[in-house]
């Protein structure tokens, strides 16, 4: 019976696909548009396949009109910088604040969590009096990149450091090793899952960041958002370019997605609490 | 044992740097910004207070005038919120229950309506100005209809409308899934004595399901008016530049193009205000409304 088309079945699927149709129309228009030249997404052919497929378009966002290929080492080294590091400084935090036992933890937890709730606005004007001197480098992103992650990361690890038995500990204690080689060799590892989620959480975040990245990059460390948005000015003539270096952009964080959808849709939904 | 998980230095060594770094990158420039907030001009060091203008620029910031543009910004952030509560979630919503029943192709499905939120929103905004500015007219031109005379995003009245849409086009994908997940973490004989008892469809749907995932209506509801406070990226990418239509645009365009950098700060604190207002609203709207605690805990003395 089960297997059996209904009208309800079918309205179902139509509808399904007509929103399926809105989702993919404009990636399919992106990836069109960037191996068309100008006169053809203007003429004829706004939406159709490109009657000639112009790789060249490629070759010009990322090499010499373009610059995409500079922007993207920018994002690609401020992107992993920032994990890095809020992966570090997160995992021994909340290893410190979780599993070790002080009066007044609870208090630091709430502390830092709270800074969740306020968005970087806030502390925009502050943030170019610390980090005005920095935009020739790329700490000026990454310092705030990774303090702003902090909060969330550290939300994403209490669930799952919390769970860990203190036997752990205890027989790592009993063996003769500090606290130190305990948390890195033996707590660490076990973190791994839960690093991963909130690591590709705080990746989307810095990968897709504009605003800051717009204020405090200069031209050689600028990133791929602001760096994209530029060029949208500046090729105002050649669509099939500015296609080609949204594709470019995009494709990360698409690759990453393809081929890890649950863990990035896990990851996501971890993240959610932090509006 | 004991000893080693309380050693003070230990715990200095782990929790100490993360706490002094967070507090002084983002802590301490929202105080900054707060004490700016209060001053008529900056720089002026923490503590001169001979600049002290109180809560002059928030009076002015709501001050109705011609060439004020605050509170109509306020008001757009407050339509976008609209729309986002009435239309995004609830679209978002029919598509979850949809999937949740387990349509043929449900993951699929799921796993593509999911890809816009990963798309970063400046290639989301520039393709839907592309489509505003190049399609849009052309299909319009096609179809013998007349494209405005300015373009789509020529218009004063209709731009800041247009420029919602991809970012509510954007997260369906996002509300679905936090959806979705919370209904199929429904126990199924949950459903199945709903569906013994004669619920299905929208009885079933309003009267069990949506009920039961009140605690992630919250979280979406929470994420989409934060959002629409904060909104910044994609009108910013579409709209022409200085635009000051919404709030977080205004702040922005006092703040570095007319260099008010106190007014500015103000306009940042009433953000913030602003969504801790709205979070607190939603705290006691859902506080001990708890229907599907409530459902889980009788069937609990049922059993």
């Amino acid at each position: 019976m089960k297997k059996k088309w209904s009208v309800g079945k079918i309205l179902t699927q139509v509808f399904l696909l007509f929103w399926l149709f809105m989702c993919m129309f404009p990636l399919y228009w992106m990836i069109t548009m960037s191996l068309k030249d100008t006169s053809e997404i203007f003429g004829p052919n706004p939406v159709g396949l490109p009657t000639q497929w112009l790789w060249g378009n490629y070759a010009n966002a990322w090499g010499s009109g373009g610059r995409i290929s500079n922007y993207m080492v920018n994002s690609v080294i401020d992107t992993f910088v920032s994990l890095a590091f809020t992966s570090l400084l997160g995992f021994m935090c909340a290893y410190g604040l979780l599993r070790m036992k002080w009066k007044g933890q609870k208090v630091v937890y709430t502390y830092i969590l709270l800074g969740m709730m306020i968005p970087m606005h806030a502390a925009l004007y502050p943030l170019t009096e610390i980090l005005m001197t920095l935009t020739k480098t790329h700490w000026a992103l990454i310092i705030p990149y990774v303090a702003f992650n902090i909060p969330i990361t550290i939300l994403i690890l209490s669930g799952f450091i919390t769970n860990i038995p203190y036997e752990m500990e205890e027989a790592a204690c009993i063996d003769g090793s500090g606290i130190y080689r305990t948390a890195f060799t033996i707590i660490l590892p076990m973190m791994v899952p839960a690093l991963i989620t909130a690591a590709i959480f705080v990746f989307l975040q810095v990968w897709n960041e504009l605003l800051l990245a717009s204020l405090f990059t200069t031209d050689s460390v600028r990133t791929l958002t602001v760096g994209i948005k530029q060029m949208s000015g500046q090729y105002q003539t050649d669509y099939g370019s500015m296609g080609a270096g949204l594709v470019i952009a995009t494709l990360p964080t698409l690759v990453l997605y393809m081929c890890m959808s649950s863990q990035v849709q896990k990851s996501l939904i971890a993240g959610a609490v932090k509006g | 044992m004991k000893r080693v998980l309380s050693n003070k230095w230990s715990i200095m060594v782990f929790v100490l740097p993360t706490v002094l770094f967070f507090t002084y990158i983002v802590i301490f420039p929202i105080f900054k910004t707060l004490w700016y907030s209060l001053l008529n001009e900056i720089p002026a060091k923490i503590g001169d207070a001979s600049h002290f203008s109180g809560l002059e620029h928030y009076i002015t910031m709501f001050t109705p005038g011609r060439r004020n543009s605050f509170p109509g910004a306020v008001v757009h952030s407050l339509e976008y919120a609209a729309l986002s509560v009435f239309v995004q979630l609830p679209f978002s919503m029919f598509i979850a229950l949809i999937l949740a029943n387990g349509p043929r192709g449900e993951s699929m499905y799921r796993n593509i309506f999911f890809i816009p939120v990963v798309i970063s929103s400046v290639v989301v905004s520039l393709l839907w100005g592309r489509l505003y500015k190049g399609l849009l007219p052309q299909i319009f031109e096609s179809l013998g209809w007349t494209v405005p005379k300015n373009g789509f995003l020529g218009n004063a009245g209709t731009k800041i409308w247009l420029s919602f849409v991809p970012s509510l086009w954007q997260y369906v994908g996002y509300h679905m899934l936090l959806m979705y997940g919370a209904l199929k973490s429904i126990p199924d004989d949950v459903i199945e004595a709903a569906t013994v008892d004669g619920a299905s469809g929208a009885k079933l749907a309003f009267r069990i399901q949506i009920p039961m995932i009140k605690p992630m209506l919250k979280v979406c509801l929470s994420f989409s008016l934060i959002g629409s406070f904060k909104l910044f990226d994609t009108p910013w990418v579409l709209l022409e530049r200085a635009n000051m239509d919404l709030p977080a645009l205004s702040m922005y365009v006092e703040m570095f193009s007319n260099h008010k950098y106190a007014y500015a700060s103000a306009q940042a604190i009433f953000i913030v205000l602003e969504c801790l207002v709205f979070t607190i609203a939603l705290n006691i709207l859902f506080r001990d409304r708890d229907a599907g605690g409530r459902l889980l805990r009788r069937r609990k003395e049922l059993a």
